[in-house]
């Protein structure tokens, strides 16, 4: 497994996590105003609220992620160390979505640490 | 350049006009003392989205949806192009997407029901398409 890998891997967890919070946005809202144009603005709330926010912060982890994974590979820096922080940073996303939408206080936030410090730590390796 | 690079410069320059698109009339409904202000919603009496126009909040969200969409572009073309699994299959899913992503504004500018659904799930579909191509 290398770096592009994970990355195509956790691609795939973002669009499972979209297809999740539609279905939950789905129920709760219901099709018909999914399909509308939204212009109400009605909110999801409880577990389907939990999930918008969880992707959300998915979508900003990836924006993050993704440049650093480039770098790497663009500079050819990749290393046994790299591969551990990217695999860290997938596993820290992993345990992130279902910590949160089950609401496990604690959990959610050091899965986020763990993909947060993993991120940071490959940027200053590209440097 | 392989194709799918080639489509997601064409997709960043279409992040650029839809920026246009959004910020044009954003700016001519609400005025530059809201737009070049802070935008606190205490003071302009909402969030600074509730207050424009229908037409003009689809074209935020538009933006808005577009930038989710985009990144994992990005990810499934660089994915394939570092690979070196770029096949004709994973150039026309660009294309698709980019095309899909274009039709996106109008059907949403314009309230096209269920359309507008339909092509975001084209879009998300050729973007899953080149992901599985990469991985398999």
């Amino acid at each position: 497994m290398t770096e592009t890998t994970i990355l195509a891997l956790y691609g795939l967890l973002v669009v499972i996590t979209i297809v999740l919070q539609a279905s939950g946005a789905m129920t709760q809202l219901g099709m018909g105003y999914l399909l509308s144009s939204r212009d109400e603005g009605r909110t999801v709330t409880g577990m389907s609220g939990r999930l918008d926010r969880a992707l959300t912060n998915s979508v900003t982890a990836m924006a993050l992620f993704a440049p650093a994974i480039l770098l790497l590979i663009a500079t050819n820096s990749t290393t046994a160390q790299t591969l551990l922080l990217a695999k860290a940073f997938l596993i820290g996303r992993v345990i992130y979505l279902p910590a949160y939408v089950f609401g496990l206080i604690g959990i959610r936030t050091a899965s986020w640490s763990l993909g947060f410090i993993a991120t940071a730590i490959l940027y200053f390796l590209a440097l | 350049m392989t194709t799918e690079l080639t489509v997601l410069a064409l997709a960043a320059l279409l992040q650029m006009v839809q920026y246009v698109l959004m910020s044009v009339p954003a700016n001519l409904e609400l005025g530059p003392a809201k737009t070049l202000g802070p935008r606190d919603p205490q003071r302009l009496g909402g969030d600074i989205r509730s207050l424009v126009s229908p037409r003009t909040g689809r074209l935020i969200r538009a933006l808005d949806n577009h930038f989710e969409a985009l990144i994992l572009f990005t990810i499934a073309v660089v994915v394939v192009t570092l690979t070196g699994q770029s096949t004709p299959f994973t150039s026309t899913c660009a294309w698709i997407y980019i095309m899909a992503r274009v039709l996106y504004i109008p059907a949403y500018a314009f309230g096209l029901t269920p359309w507008r659904s339909l092509i975001w799930l084209v879009g998300l579909s050729a973007t899953l398409a080149m992901l599985l191509a990469a991985l398999l």
